[in-house]
C-alpha cells in the first residue's frame, strides 16, 4: 500500500511538471498560431510597403555609382562621391537650392500669416448662415490637379488670347512664359489661391475650441474685438502656429512638383526663378538622362529632410511632447 | 437701467458688427478670388473660336458658341477612353487602398500584438525617409517592368499610405472597444470574422475619409502617367490634358516651324475645346465635393497621428 502511495507521489509529480511545460509549449505555439491571421492581414501591405518604399531606399546606392548603360545600371561602377562633387560644381546646384529654400521660407512665413487671418475672419462670420457656403468654396481650388490649376493659369497668362495679355494690358502684353523675373509672384499667387483656404482649416478648429467664456469675460471687463483677438485668440493659437511651422521646416527642402514644373510649362526660359530640387531631380532623370546627378540630387534631398524632420520633431516634443509626431 | 444697458452696450455691439462686417467683405473677396478663374476657362470653352482670336480670353463669351462641346462630342472615343481608363485607375486604387489600409492597420491596433510598435515603425519610417524619385522609378521600370503597362497608373505610390494606416489604426484603437474583439474571440469568431463583421462597419467614417482622398489622388493623378506612360492608349484624362498642353507649349515656341507648327495646330483642339475638356475633368470632383467637403475638415482636425 505505502509502496503504491509512494510511487504514486513520485509519479504524480513528474506529470504535472511535465503538463506545465508542455502546456506552456503548446501556449506559445498556440499564440503563435492565433498571430498567424494577424501577420496575413498585414501580408499585402507589408510587400507594397517593400516594393514601393523600402527597396527604392537601396536606389540610393546609384547615386555613389558611375552608370554606364552598357553594362546596365546595377553592375556600373562604384565612384564614391563623384556625383556629388559634380552636381555641386555646376550653377544648377545652386540655383535649385536657392530656389527651394526661398520659396519655401518666403511662404511658410506668408502662408501662416493668410492661415490664421482667414480663420480668424471666419471665426468673425461663423454664427451667420453664410460661413457654411464661403468655407468649400474657399477650400475647393486645393482639390484640382496641378494640369488643370495650368489650364486656369494659362488663360490669365498666354501670349496672344490670355486674359491679362489682351484685356488689362490691351495688346501691347509681356511674354509671361518667356520672362522668369515675374515667376516669383506669379507662382505665390497661384500657391497661395490653391492652399490658402485649406491651411486656414486647422486654424479654424483651434480657434473653434476656445472657451467662449474668456470672450464673455473680456467683453464685460470693456475690451474691444480688437483686443480680445490680440490678448486672447492668438496667444491661444500660438502653440499651433509653432507646430505647424516646425512641421512644414521638416519639408523645406522639398516643393510642390506640379506647380513648379506644369503650371510654368516646363519652359526652360524660366528655370532661373522656377528650378527646385524635385524638378531638377526630374528634369536630370527624363530630359538630360543622368542618371548620376539625378540620383545625387535626390539623396541630398531625402537625407537634409530627414535630418530636419529628426530636429524639427526634437523640437516639438520639448516644446509640447503631446504633439510631437514620434 | 434696461436704456443704461442699452447705452453701454451699444459702441461694443457698434465694434463687433464692423468686425463682422469687414470679415463679411474680405471672405466674399476671396470667394470671388477662387471662382474667377472657373469662370474664366468656363467662358473660354463656351467662346468661338474666331472671338477669342480677335478679342482674347474674356470672362463673358463675345460671341457664344457650343463648337467646343461639339467637338468633344466628335472626339468621344478618344477623350472617352481617357476619362474610362481614369474611372478604373480610380475605382481599383481606392478599393486597392482602402482593403490594404484597413487590413494593415487592424493587427497595429491589437493591443495582444506585441510586434505592433516594430511594425508601426516600419509603415512610419516611410514618412521621414524615402529614395527619391530617380530610384523609385530606377526600381518600378528597371525592377517591376511596370512602364506603360495600366499598373503603372495604380501602383507606384498611391496604394497604401504611411499616414493613413496610422489614422486608421489610431480610429480603430479609439473607437473599437477591445472587449467586444476578446469576446467575439472567446465565441469562437476568426480575426477575419472579427474584422469583417465588427471592425468594418464601425469604422466606417474613416474608411469614408481616406477613400474618398484617395479616389481624389487617383483621379487627379498626372505624374504616374508622366513618369511611366508614354503609349498614347494608356493616357489618362490628366495625362492627355497635360500632353495637350506640352504640343502647344512646343509649338508656341518654335517658330522656325511655322508651317509644320500651323499644320499640327489645325490637327489640335481648338482653344476653346482645351478648356472645356479641362472642365470635363472638373466635374466629377465637382460631384463628389459635397461629401468631401465635411471629411476634410474633420480629418484635419482628427489626424493626430503618431508613430
Amino acid at each position: 500500500m505505502a509502496d503504491i502511495g509512494a510511487s504514486r507521489e513520485v509519479v504524480r509529480e513528474n506529470p504535472y511538471d511535465d503538463l506545465l511545460r508542455q502546456r506552456k509549449k503548446s501556449k506559445k505555439k498556440a499564440r503563435i498560431k492565433r498571430l498567424i491571421p494577424l501577420y496575413m492581414m498585414m501580408l499585402p501591405g507589408l510587400i507594397y510597403l517593400v516594393c514601393n518604399n523600402y527597396l527604392p531606399l537601396f536606389g540610393i546606392l546609384f547615386a555613389f555609382k558611375k552608370i554606364d548603360f552598357s553594362v546596365g545600371i546595377f553592375k556600373s561602377p562604384w565612384c564614391g562621391f563623384d556625383n556629388f562633387e559634380f552636381l555641386f560644381k555646376t550653377k544648377d546646384a545652386w540655383i535649385m537650392i536657392r530656389n527651394t529654400l526661398g520659396y519655401n521660407i518666403a511662404w511658410l512665413i506668408l502662408g501662416t500669416i493668410i492661415a490664421v487671418f482667414i480663420a480668424l475672419l471666419m471665426n468673425e462670420i461663423a454664427s451667420m448662415p453664410v460661413a457654411k457656403a464661403i468655407q468649400p468654396i474657399i477650400c475647393f481650388p486645393s482639390m484640382i490637379s496641378a494640369v488643370i490649376l495650368s489650364y486656369l493659369v494659362y488663360a490669365f497668362l498666354s501670349n496672344n488670347n490670355g486674359f491679362i495679355n489682351t484685356v488689362l494690358l490691351d495688346g501691347n502684353g509681356i511674354n509671361w512664359y518667356a520672362s522668369p523675373q515675374y515667376w516669383p509672384i506669379i507662382l505665390t499667387i497661384v500657391h497661395f489661391w490653391q492652399v490658402s483656404g485649406q491651411s486656414s482649416i486647422i486654424y479654424m478648429a483651434s480657434i473653434g475650441g476656445i472657451d467662449k467664456g474668456l470672450y464673455e469675460a473680456a467683453k464685460i471687463d470693456g475690451a474691444g474685438r480688437l483686443k480680445q483677438i490680440r490678448y486672447i485668440t492668438l496667444p491661444l493659437i500660438k502653440s499651433m502656429v509653432i507646430l505647424m511651422t516646425l512641421m512644414s521646416i521638416g519639408k523645406i527642402f522639398n516643393s510642390d512638383f506640379g506647380l513648379f514644373y506644369q503650371v510654368t510649362l516646363n519652359q526652360g526660359m524660366l528655370i532661373s526663378t522656377t528650378q527646385t530640387i524635385d524638378t531638377y531631380v526630374y528634369r536630370a532623370l527624363m530630359e538630360m538622362n543622368n542618371i548620376g546627378m539625378s540620383s545625387a540630387a535626390s539623396v541630398f534631398q531625402a537625407v537634409l529632410g530627414f535630418l530636419l524632420v529628426l530636429i524639427s520633431n526634437a523640437v516639438v516634443s520639448a516644446v509640447d511632447s503631446e504633439s510631437a509626431l514620434f | 437701467m434696461s436704456k443704461l444697458e442699452e447705452k453701454s452696450s451699444a459702441p461694443k455691439f457698434r465694434d463687433e458688427m464692423a468686425f463682422r462686417g469687414f470679415s463679411l467683405v474680405v471672405l466674399l473677396l476671396l470667394v470671388i478670388f477662387c471662382i474667377v478663374p472657373f469662370v474664366l476657362m468656363l467662358s473660354v470653352s463656351l467662346s468661338s473660336e474666331t472671338s477669342l482670336g480677335q478679342y482674347g480670353y474674356r470672362f463673358w463669351p463675345t460671341e457664344v458658341s457650343f463648337a467646343a462641346y461639339e467637338y468633344l462630342w466628335a472626339k468621344r472615343l478618344t477623350i472617352g477612353r481617357c476619362y474610362l481608363l481614369t474611372i478604373i485607375t480610380t475605382v481599383v486604387g481606392t478599393v486597392g487602398n482602402l482593403v490594404l489600409t484597413s487590413l494593415f492597420a487592424y493587427p497595429l491596433s491589437r493591443k495582444d500584438f506585441k510586434q505592433r510598435n516594430i511594425f508601426a515603425f516600419i509603415v512610419f519610417f516611410t514618412v521621414m525617409f524615402n529614395g527619391g524619385l530617380t530610384s523609385t522609378y530606377i526600381i518600378w521600370t528597371r525592377f517591376f517592368h511596370i512602364k506603360n503597362t495600366i499598373w503603372a497608373l495604380i501602383l507606384p505610390g498611391g496604394l497604401m499610405s504611411a499616414m493613413n494606416v496610422l489614422m486608421v489604426r489610431n480610429y480603430y484603437s479609439a473607437n473599437i472597444p477591445y472587449s467586444i474583439i476578446e469576446a467575439a474571440g472567446l465565441d469562437g469568431a476568426s480575426d477575419m470574422r472579427v474584422f469583417t463583421t465588427i471592425v468594418i462597419p464601425l469604422s466606417k467614417p474613416v474608411l469614408a475619409t481616406i477613400g474618398l482622398f484617395a479616389a481624389i489622388g487617383y483621379w487627379n493623378n498626372w505624374t504616374n502617367g508622366l513618369y511611366y506612360i508614354t503609349d498614347t492608349s494608356l493616357y489618362t484624362i490628366q495625362v492627355y490634358l497635360k500632353r495637350l498642353m506640352d504640343n502647344i507649349a512646343y509649338l508656341k515656341s518654335s517658330n522656325n516651324v511655322v508651317e509644320s507648327a500651323a499644320l499640327a495646330l489645325r490637327s489640335m483642339p481648338t482653344e476653346s475645346a482645351r478648356m472645356a475638356i479641362a472642365i470635363v475633368a472638373i466635374i466629377p470632383i465637382l460631384l463628389v465635393y459635397p461629401f468631401i467637403q465635411k471629411q476634410l475638415v474633420k480629418g484635419m482636425v482628427v489626424g493626430g497621428v503618431k508613430g
